[in-house]
């Protein structure tokens, strides 16, 4: 369909330069074709939702690698492809997996328990001071994104991106601990 | 979190504009590695003794302009490399161009040389300076590419990684060819070369684990 190219390129265009509007029906429309490629590369995997957001989210870090004289597509499927194929090769070599929402309802709700606020005070330890923090604020005091993002000089929609992935993080953190300990 | 809320969210931070395209810092990492090889260069090397006038010979200029005509090619072909999606074009295929010019250099060498001097000749007698000091003289122009190529995505990152090594390799020995008085092709189309493939394969093995994203 050359059409939804010519589309979606118009629409990252447009988010390129700081139309939010565009960004957003951008990434709806692609959604749906990223998880029809990552449900097919993953092999029918259970986690294939967490999967299409590390899509999204690379997409979101990466789109100044796009250009706009290129189709989109290739470059939107080719990033698909690589996170799939990355997600796969993290989740063999992990044995395990943990969905993301276990973490994230760990992270609030069991700070009272010592073993999971140690074990979690732990894995925090293990990734950047900088992600660490945010974790801290927002998911264990309770901040709002908001806000962390003035206090840090980040907007809004940063922290909530940086608040995302550092979970991610440490859910494979938690998955390779959890490994070791079977 | 369920992927609405993300898409949503994402979509409240736009504007990427980032801070230098992609070439550019490239060519910014390149030129701050090529400063720190051609110290290493002056400090343990220093040209040969009269190297304009050997350089006038074609055959020996070829020992110089071969690496540098590959390094730039593998340059286009390494920042190709780091868009998702995007096709390595013709230069992919044109690079092949300057090993085979090596080789024809090699056998038109071998046919030239009386057969009592090809071993000599082959042999030279600067092979344990030659090898490392191509690897060496590539390390910096390696690093300060890979480090603006982070910014890129890789998604094939083994081959970019090797490509970086390629180009580094190729302006590393550019460098050293100013240093070596070994001027038979039978020496430098396959001594060089093969500190070229030393600097490639080790490029591989470190752009596979440092350019994944």
């Amino acid at each position: 369909m050359p059409d939804r190219n010519q589309h979606w390129s118009d629409l990252l265009r447009r988010a390129n330069r700081g139309d939010g509007a565009a960004y957003a029906a951008f990434l709806a429309e692609v959604a749906p074709v990223v998880r029809t490629i990552c449900r097919q590369r993953s092999g029918g995997a259970e986690d294939v939702e967490d999967i299409v957001q590390e899509v999204l989210l690379a997409v979101h870090a990466k789109r100044h690698t796009w250009r706009e004289a290129d189709p989109v597509t290739p470059w939107l499927y080719a990033i698909a492809r690589y996170k799939t194929a990355d997600a796969g090769r993290r989740r063999r070599g992990q044995g395990g997996q943990v969905p993301i929402e276990t973490v994230a309802e760990v992270l609030p709700e069991e700070t009272g328990d010592t073993t999971a606020a140690r074990d979690l005070a732990q894995l925090l330890g293990r990734i950047d001071t900088h992600s660490a923090g945010i974790v801290r604020s927002v998911g264990i005091e309770g901040q709002s994104a908001g806000e962390v993002g003035a206090r840090l000089g980040m907007t809004e929609g940063a922290v909530r991106v940086a608040y995302h992935r550092a979970l991610v993080k440490l859910k494979d953190l938690a998955g390779a601990e959890a490994d070791r300990a079977d | 979190m369920k992927t609405d809320d993300l898409i949503t969210l994402l979509a409240s931070d736009p504007a990427p504009a980032p801070a230098a395209p992609l070439g550019l810092r490239a060519g910014i990492g390149l030129l701050a590695g090529l400063a720190v090889t051609l110290v290493l260069f002056f400090w343990l090397l220093g040209p040969r003794y009269a190297l304009f006038s050997a350089e006038s010979d074609p055959v020996v200029a070829a020992k110089t302009v071969l690496p540098l005509v590959l390094g730039l090619l593998a340059v286009v072909l390494t920042l190709r490399s780091v868009r998702p999606g995007a096709s390595l074009g013709r230069t992919r295929r044109a690079i092949w161009l300057v090993p085979a010019a090596g080789a024809a250099l090699f056998f038109w060498a071998f046919v030239t040389t009386p057969e009592q001097a090809r071993l000599r000749d082959f042999l030279g007698h600067s092979i344990p300076v030659c090898l490392p000091f191509i690897v060496v003289l590539s390390v910096p122009l390696y690093a300060g590419f890979l480090a603006a190529l982070r910014s890129g995505a890789a998604t094939r990152p083994a081959l970019s990684g090797a490509l970086a090594g390629l180009a580094a390799a190729g302006i590393a020995t550019t460098v050293y060819s100013t240093f070596c008085n070994e001027d038979s092709p039978l020496f430098y189309a396959t001594w060089y070369s093969a500190g070229i493939l030393i600097a490639t394969g080790l490029g591989a093995l470190v752009g596979a684990r440092l350019l994944r994203w």
